[in-house]
């Protein structure tokens, strides 16, 4: 993490790379911050709360037009304000009473109730669930192009299925974990 | 059981499915239900009011709509919302005065003290239901498949495993008598939710960003998606080129202006993959290659140049074109492993509930499988289940899986069934008793 970002860093040539790139790398090859965003983009696929997200979009919109010309560190002063936006909205929806009781997720429920706590011989929601695979075999498809992909991002953890596929990858979302 | 039947005349009976993505009401007894309506409230992103999922349909600019949903992951959690739309259900469409009527609520299986209780609130306090039954959707399916075809093995042996895959997540659950084995039925955490979502963000990263155009693309997944039954075939078919890769087709998106809704370019050329995987089947490899570019020569050049023809318009047409996402979205959820859950698939989740149950009756279940949900009408889910069950199943066993007929109301014509006959008013729980007993002492009779 306090990498100097002179030495591995200095052979690339984009200046946002020898910025961040070594801090970058080392917090993505984390294999706990690959599984967390695994696991974000998991519950991602649950969502559709969309009532906090269109408000959101705007901003994002706003700030996607900004930064198109200019750098990352925009890119990163864009996120700061959509931090700021998301509780600025949060706070006006409080105010306006939109949102009387924000309903707890069902997650939140399900902590609750504290199943775990009943008899094993009982049936729940939580023992209903199916459990792992018998195999850990997994496919991987390319996160480009969707065909079978044998490669590995190095820096991500991503799969691309070629050199095409890589270049994409490379200039689109690596590093860029699912939002 | 004949308590419930003290106080309460034949009344009208309101069956409601409550589904988390189609909430599907009607009155029991009918053949249909009145409504199927999507169980949210939505917003267009010109509009500052939310409508009702019923009113989508005349919804101008569909794109960006905001859709907010009473339900997470399948289970109710927002009762407020969730009266607003059931208010309308009852007020506009139904017409009917709750005091009046009694209720066949269909819930999902295994919901949680806290949320049956305040689906009892509403229910009895809100709304003011004379009675109440909750039913579940397997053995409801179960039991109108039973009533629809009396001299099948299904009827007689009255055990069947009904795999209901919904719209936020699938259970396996064997049905004995009538009644959910609750203690061998298996649920994914995988729907057609989920499935709308990766399409949305497999599209979003490859063609067109529509991660916020969720209603958009569940329409695509609807008309586009079907199950592979050999993926590995059916991606190099999918990579090909040109006209031999007919897999490929366009679906229109709706700009506000021309087009308020999306629709698929050519619904035959989307749905030539049928024709040609029968084929498939049939013949030799080779011999079918030289088949697809003979025939394909005549019709797809009207084709081509309806495509160019259609160049000049391509400016103001969003086209979407889908190739290999078309079959590698439900293929998710024969292996959920492959998006990153920790979560078996469809088949194994089959295998995992009939093993909980009694070994006498695993013959019975597994050739009693039966098909309900949504997730379920992909084209050639079927087959592809039936091939995926297959190797995990002890060859002394036949496996025969058989689709419900109308997947997505199956459960409320069961309940419509159930709603008709005598033992309705004897099971369902009246208002009084919910007074005097309070919501979990009720519950238990419904054994949830």
């Amino acid at each position: 993490m306090d990498d100097e970002l002179g030495t591995p860093a200095a052979r690339r040539s984009s200046t946002r790379a020898k910025k961040v790139g070594a801090k970058v790398s080392a917090v993505l090859t984390d294999p706990n911050v690959r599984a967390q965003a695994a696991l974000a983009r998991l519950d991602a696929l649950e969502s559709d709360h969309l009532a906090v997200e269109t408000i959101d979009l705007d901003d994002d919109d706003e700030a996607s037009l900004d930064d198109e010309e200019q750098g990352f560190r925009e890119k990163k002063a864009a996120k700061g304000t959509k931090r700021k936006t998301r509780r600025a909205k949060a706070q006006a929806m409080e105010r306006i009473g939109n949102s009387k009781k924000t309903p707890r997720t069902f997650l939140e429920l399900l902590q609750e109730a504290n199943l775990e706590s009943l008899p094993p011989h009982l049936p729940s929601y939580v023992r209903a669930a199916v459990g792992p695979p018998s195999s850990g075999a997994r496919r991987h498809f390319c996160t480009v192009c969707g065909y079978l992909a044998p490669y590995t991002c190095t820096l991500c953890g991503a799969r691309f299925c070629s050199c095409r596929c890589k270049v994409v990858h490379n200039d689109t979302r690596c590093q860029k974990f699912i939002q | 059981m004949a308590r419930g039947a003290a106080g309460v005349g034949k009344s009208t009976v309101v069956v409601l499915d409550n589904g988390a993505g189609f909430c599907k009401a009607g009155i029991g007894g009918e053949a249909d239900p009145s409504l199927v309506m999507p169980n949210c409230m939505a917003r267009p992103r010109s509009a500052k009011k939310w409508v009702f999922g019923d009113q989508i349909s005349e919804v101008q600019d569909i794109q960006g709509i905001s859709i907010r949903r009473a339900m997470d992951r399948g289970y109710l959690i927002n009762p407020d919302t969730e009266k607003e739309i059931w208010d309308r259900i009852f007020k506009t469409h139904l017409k009917i005065r709750p005091s009046e009527c009694s209720l066949l609520l269909v819930e999902p299986l295994f919901s949680i003290p806290a949320i049956q209780k305040s689906t009892d609130e509403i229910i009895f306090e809100e709304f003011g239901f004379q009675s109440l039954y909750v039913g579940n959707a397997p053995a409801l399916t179960h039991n109108y498949h039973a009533e629809c075809a009396p001299e099948s093995f299904l009827a007689k042996s009255n055990c069947s495993l009904v795999v209901d895959a919904g719209f936020s997540f699938t259970h396996a659950a064997p049905v004995f008598d009538g009644f959910v084995v609750n203690h061998a039925a298996k649920r994914m955490n995988l729907g057609g939710k989920a499935l709308t979502n990766y399409l949305k963000e497999l599209v979003s990263y490859r063609a067109w960003n529509m991660m916020d155009e969720t209603y958009i693309m569940e329409d695509v997944k609807e008309k586009l998606c079907f199950c592979s039954l050999d993926i590995s075939t059916d991606l190099d078919i999918a990579r090909r080129r040109g006209r031999s890769n007919y897999y490929q087709c366009d679906y229109i998106l709706p700009d506000g202006i021309k087009y308020k809704r999306g629709f698929v370019k050519d619904p035959d050329a989307a749905a030539a993959y049928i024709s040609k995987r029968q084929r498939l089947d049939s013949e030799v490899e080779e011999g079918v290659q030289e088949v697809i570019s003979r025939e394909a020569e005549a019709p797809r050049e009207e084709l081509r140049t309806i495509g160019k023809a259609g160049i000049p318009t391509k400016a103001d047409q969003q086209v979407l074109t889908l190739t290999n996402e078309r079959f590698l979205v439900p293929e998710m959820l024969f292996h959920p492993a492959d998006l990153g859950m920790n979560e078996a698939g469809l088949a194994e989740c089959i295998v995992r509930a009939v093993k909980a149950c009694h070994p006498s009756l695993y013959p019975v279940l597994y050739s009693n499988v039966l098909l309900t949900g949504g997730s379920t009408l992909f084209h050639g889910f079927k087959e592809r289940l039936e091939t995926e069950l297959r190797p995990l199943v002890p060859d002394e066993f036949q496996v025969s899986v058989q689709s419900v007929d109308n997947p997505l109301l199956a459960a409320w014509k069961g309940g419509s069934l159930l709603a008709a006959s005598q033992e309705f008013q004897k099971a369902a729980v009246t208002k009084k008793e919910y007074e005097e007993c309070g919501s979990m002492r009720c519950r238990r009779r419904f054994m949830l």
